[in-house]
């Protein structure tokens, strides 16, 4: 049975295919942009500890607020830690929410989703009531109620965000599994006795992934913008970690007399999510065959 | 009309149920013992603990706390604040009460003309150099958060311009860059709508109709077309308003507004369960209010829906 399934995958993936995914991504200029902007920002987060000029957490009070050197690029914020350092730490701890918060809901999302699309019926009924009822809430009343709870957080924000995002991904998962439950494939796995979790995890997920996979880079760029929100509002990682949201927090009281804390926090922040965003929606148009030929 | 309205009201009870109870289980579980963080300093005094369990109703088994809360919060009590002790959280909660939909509703009224209008232009002039300069815009303005705009137009306006005042509250000039940052990401979002809404509404046969009429294209667009995209950017305002309503509380921190975000941000550092909780309930409440005027404004606008819901 599983043979039939590869060949459905290998179809859609003839072997030309992915080459001409690459040609019809390499024509659209701003996905292209926004792939360089992500590939050096994921550069940043990785090398993040090897490459900042300064320890982050590295104080110099006579160095206060003080002014772009040789020694610090852009200059040092209240107590003296170097802004290019923590900028570039930043953008570690954006990514590695952005990461947390896809995984979790990625893992708890398909999950739910799979199983209420397979079995139907009243277990359907049930958990997407439960989707329905997690979305019915506002962000901003989740985050409150998670901060009240957990206390502010690097936890908080992923707990928070992944309580706002699952239920997308589920009810996605949901509809991708309704189709596929009528194809010739699931029903002779089926006949043939292949125990559920094994369609659900041979049959069913590859067949489904792509798709979902192009939703979650089009949420990246919410998920870093939403990770800076919490922290600007204090409820984030808290110091002397670094995120751009509390940087800018922090720069924008000093905003008359040195504004390169808020300002290079601000201009980091937006081309980041700028380009996922960019990147993102490249790759739904040229994934999605809806979009095909035009 | 009056049944489809109540109808629309039953089907959201359950959501205050749900935020009720999962509010008030959140103040109970959460560790650590409000009266004992109350007294401090008098942590000996059993006398003074005992009045003050009594007051907050901790004294009481939990299934009457929760009938006494539930209650309360129906009638608009919400018990104690314990940061304040003693003080009531309506009270914490009184002056900042009006703001934030005060602001979200200026930030609306702002947004929508300046969103259609961007949008209506774009979609006119489609593939044109205005299209695409307003399409930048747009991307801009709805990737960029609320708070980096903010940095920016704060040391542009306030800073090496001088023009308004960089934060604060009570005055109309205090109030006009608050509205503004709070409006672009929603006029954004309204722009966008209303490009894609207008493209299609402009294939549409009675745009042909009324072109072969001779009419002048203000007229058409004006007249014909965008009557049509304000149903559908209507069914989008419930989703826009509640944005606008998330976003008080990045403005309010910002400009230093005492609103109920800032409340809000306040108490959940102060560890003040009451009115962190309180403020939950509020938010759920305006977002249901939200989507119920909105569901009303559709119905009483698409007569065809109207003459649905009467049928049924």
């Amino acid at each position: 049975m599983s043979d039939m399934t590869t060949a459905d995958v290998t179809h859609q993936l003839a072997p030309s295919e992915p080459r001409r995914m690459l040609r019809r991504f390499l024509r659209q200029r701003n996905a292209v942009a926004g792939g360089i902007i992500v590939a050096v920002v994921i550069t940043m987060a990785l090398l993040a500890p090897w490459i900042t000029p300064h320890p982050i957490a590295q104080t110099d009070l006579l160095n206060s607020w003080g002014p772009p050197t040789a020694d610090n690029w852009l200059g040092a914020d209240k107590l003296g830690r170097d802004i290019l350092s923590r900028l570039i730490a930043g953008a570690r701890t954006s990514l590695f929410v952005a990461g947390a918060v896809l995984a979790i809901t990625l893992a708890v999302g398909i999950l739910i989703g799979m199983i209420a699309g397979f079995n139907g019926g009243r277990v359907d009924a049930v958990l997407m009531r439960i989707v329905d009822a997690t979305l019915a809430f506002p962000e901003v009343v989740i985050a409150i109620l998670v901060a009240a709870v957990l206390g502010p957080g690097l936890g908080t924000v992923i707990v928070s965000l992944a309580l706002v995002w699952w239920p997308g991904i589920a009810r996605l998962t949901r509809s991708l599994v309704l189709v596929l439950r009528e194809e010739l494939f699931i029903d002779a796995a089926i006949v043939a006795g292949t125990p559920t979790w094994a369609i659900l995890w041979r049959h069913l997920l590859p067949n489904i992934v792509a798709p979902i996979l192009v939703r979650a880079s089009v949420g990246v760029g919410f998920i870093i913008m939403a990770e800076a929100t919490l922290s600007f509002l204090g409820l984030g990682i808290q110091e002397p970690a670094a995120s751009w949201g509390g940087m800018i927090r922090d720069g924008l009281p000093v905003l008359r007399s040195d504004p390169s804390l808020a300002l290079f926090g601000s201009l980091a922040l937006g081309t980041t999510i700028i380009g996922f965003n960019l990147l993102g929606d490249g790759l739904r148009d040229i994934l999605d065959p809806r979009l095909h030929g035009r | 009309m009056l049944r489809f309205i109540l109808r629309r009201i039953l089907a959201m009870l359950p959501v205050l149920a749900i935020v009720l109870v999962v509010t008030f289980l959140a103040t109970r579980a959460l560790p650590g013992d409000p009266v004992l963080v109350m007294l401090s300093d008098h942590s000996s005094d059993a006398a003074l603990a005992a009045r003050l369990r009594a007051d907050y109703g901790l004294d009481q088994p939990l299934w009457r706390q929760f009938l006494t809360y539930v209650l309360g919060a129906l009638q608009g009590n919400f018990g104690l604040s314990f940061k304040y002790v003693r003080v009531p959280v309506v009270d914490v909660l009184k002056d900042g009460l009006a703001i934030s939909p005060l602001l979200a509703t200026a930030a609306l009224a702002l947004a929508l003309p300046l969103g259609t209008l961007a949008g209506v232009i774009a979609a006119v002039k489609r593939n044109t150099s205005a299209d695409t300069a307003i399409i930048l815009v747009l991307v801009a303005g709805l990737s960029i958060p609320n708070f980096a705009i903010a940095t920016f137009l704060v040391y542009l306006f306030s800073i090496k311009l001088a023009l308004l005042p960089v934060a604060g509250w009570g005055r109309l000039d205090q109030a006009v860059l608050p509205i503004i940052i709070l409006a672009i990401p929603s006029a954004a979002y309204i722009a966008r709508l209303a490009r894609t809404f207008m493209l299609e509404v402009l294939q549409q046969d009675y745009i042909r109709t009324a072109r072969a009429k001779g009419l002048k294209d203000t007229l058409v667009i004006g007249r014909h077309a965008l009557r049509n995209i304000m149903i559908p950017l209507l069914t989008s305002a419930g989703i826009i308003f509640g944005g606008l309503l998330s976003n008080t509380f990045v403005i309010e921190t910002i400009f230093n507004i005492p609103g109920l975000g800032r409340i809000a941000i306040d108490s959940i550092f102060a560890r003040d369960y009451p009115v962190a909780m309180a403020i939950v309930v509020l938010f759920t409440l305006f977002f249901i209010i939200i989507n119920l005027a909105v569901d009303v404004a559709y119905a009483l606008i698409d007569p065809r829906l109207r003459a649905r819901m009467l049928a049924a």
